[in-house]
């Protein structure tokens, strides 16, 4: 296997672990079926166009990203997912609306056309002899760092244990003093900012466009129903299988049985293992 | 003694369905009310009215003379009012550790801990691979060791053994003594006559007994249970 092959899978399961993330954290500890988590992706794309549609400097643009994709996560949250809690098929139908509603409005200020970006970390390295996009090993090692603060982080934070009380005993939750309703607020924020983050990371190697939130959409849900919810370790496995299966089979035949791959799969684990590879509660 | 918690003709239930009718109760700082009654009396349902989990139909519930009968049971647990359930009283997926520290504490939780060795000694272990009776004494050391004024135990030593039960008295006793009041549900009424300074008995959801502990037997409580 070459070493940009390695570098392109790393890339592929790296940027669906960060765009699923956000998925796990709501889907698999909220019990919210966000059909919009796609769109704040997009959300996340646009953050650049936002930028520099308004005469800012780059740098400002994952400021611009997690204020914008937080402050409509936290629309969303307050007027309509807040009522949902638990209540997955409604959720489902809500979010579902929301997610139109997101799409509508980003054509209304931006159009239907295609925006692109330019890279902010522009050449390649050298590694082993072969040239890699600098900005894709970048994106990889901060993906990679932010996972493992996030391990470190969900063992070791009273908030993450909190989070875990929350999801197995609302009610005694409550009983020992965690405001359930706050906590899961500012859980489906951060779900929805890491996904707008996965879109600020994605905007200068992919085509932006108001509809490009289902496929991320699409992808990460099987990543969660191959690796399994409520778990890093299922995350990881669930993002490696599906984007390793689509790169590899890609890779060899084209995009086309890479997709058909993945959906053979997904059904298969729907079917045979619903539970997924590693599901756990911590 | 100065009051602490008072319910005043408190009716509530599930949704629609009232389950507890015109129940009231006080408890002062350093007292135990003790209450009894058969299955389905309306215990657990009153429990869950005094600490949020459930919201009452009418009546009032004070807190310092303050009504708090409409605030959610994490804001009740914030003025100090601690709750330990009958059913699903441990986190499973947390270790015991994370089961006792996930709410403030008081001053030396150590104390109530290392009084048993079951708790003290399993620090590490996952809640939910112990047994039913150790899983209520955990609840138990955790009602305990928290900052509250007010606890409510419902049904603490059900399936826990009687020497585990003589140290829930200490504990008991040693939080009354430092101010605390206490609301407690029991069927082990040998256990409740130990240290309830006064009792409430409810049947169908209505007060059929209230009398201060001096005035009452185990034989008499008995005596109406068996009514």
């Amino acid at each position: 296997m070459s070493l940009a092959l390695i570098l392109n899978l790393a890339w592929h399961v790296g940027t669906l672990a960060l765009v699923a993330l956000g998925l796990a954290i709501i889907f698999g500890k909220l019990r919210i079926m966000n059909m919009a988590h796609g769109e704040f992706v997009m959300i996340g794309a646009y953050s650049p166009v936002i930028t520099s549609s308004m005469g800012l400097p780059a740098w400002l643009q994952l400021p611009v990203c997690l204020l914008t994709v937080g402050l409509v996560a936290l629309v969303v949250e307050r007027a309509v997912v807040c009522r949902l809690y638990g209540r997955m098929f409604d959720s489902l139908l809500a979010t579902w609306g929301i997610s139109i509603l997101l799409r509508e409005a980003i054509e209304l200020i931006f159009g239907r056309g295609y925006q692109s970006v330019s890279l902010p970390i522009p050449g390649t390295i050298q590694i082993l002899g072969s040239g890699y996009p600098a900005y894709r090993i970048a994106i990889i090692a901060c993906i990679a760092l932010g996972f493992a603060l996030l391990a470190w982080w969900n063992s070791r934070s009273m908030v993450a244990t909190r989070i875990k009380a929350m999801v197995e005993n609302p009610g005694l939750a409550q009983a020992v003093g965690i405001d359930t309703g706050r906590l899961s607020r500012w859980a489906f924020v951060f779900g929805c900012c890491t996904a707008g983050l996965a879109g600020l990371a994605l905007a200068p190697t992919i085509r932006i466009e108001p509809m490009m939130g289902l496929d991320y959409l699409i992808k990460s849900f099987f990543a969660l129903v191959v690796g399994g919810l409520g778990s890093l370790e299922g995350l990881g496995l669930g993002a490696g299988i599906i984007a390793g299966t689509q790169s590899l089979i890609g890779a060899a035949f084209n995009q086309t049985y890479g997709y058909l791959a993945v959906l053979s799969l997904s059904i298969l684990f729907l079917w045979l293992k619903p539970d997924g590879i590693h599901s756990a509660s911590r | 003694m100065t009051l602490l918690f008072e319910i005043k003709e408190l009716t509530g239930g599930y949704f629609d369905t009232n389950v507890v009718f015109d129940v009231s109760a006080r408890i002062d700082h350093g007292t135990v009310l003790g209450i009894f009654g058969r299955n389905g009396a309306g215990k657990s349902t009153l429990a869950k009215l005094a600490n949020g989990s459930l919201q009452p139909s009418g009546g009032q519930i004070l807190l310092d003379e303050r009504p708090i009968g409409r605030l959610p049971a994490h804001r009740r647990r914030e003025l100090g009012i601690g709750f330990m359930p009958q059913d699903s009283m441990v986190f499973d997926n947390l270790s015991v550790r994370e089961n006792l520290y996930i709410g403030s504490i008081g001053e030396s939780p150590e104390l109530f801990i290392d009084r048993f060795p079951l708790i003290a000694r399993r620090l590490d272990q996952l809640a939910g691979t112990m047994s039913g009776g150790e899983r209520k004494i955990l609840s138990f050391v955790r009602s305990m060791i928290e900052d509250t004024r007010l606890v409510i135990l419902d049904e603490p030593s059900e399936g826990v053994q009687s020497e585990n039960i003589d140290l829930m008295a200490c504990c008991v006793k040693e939080r009354v003594a430092s101010g605390a009041g206490i609301m407690i549900i029991e069927q082990n009424l040998r256990f409740l006559a130990s240290i309830a300074d006064h009792f409430l008995g409810l049947d169908a959801g209505r007060t059929i007994y209230s009398e201060a502990s001096s005035k009452s037997s185990e034989s008499e409580i008995r005596a109406i249970l068996a009514l």
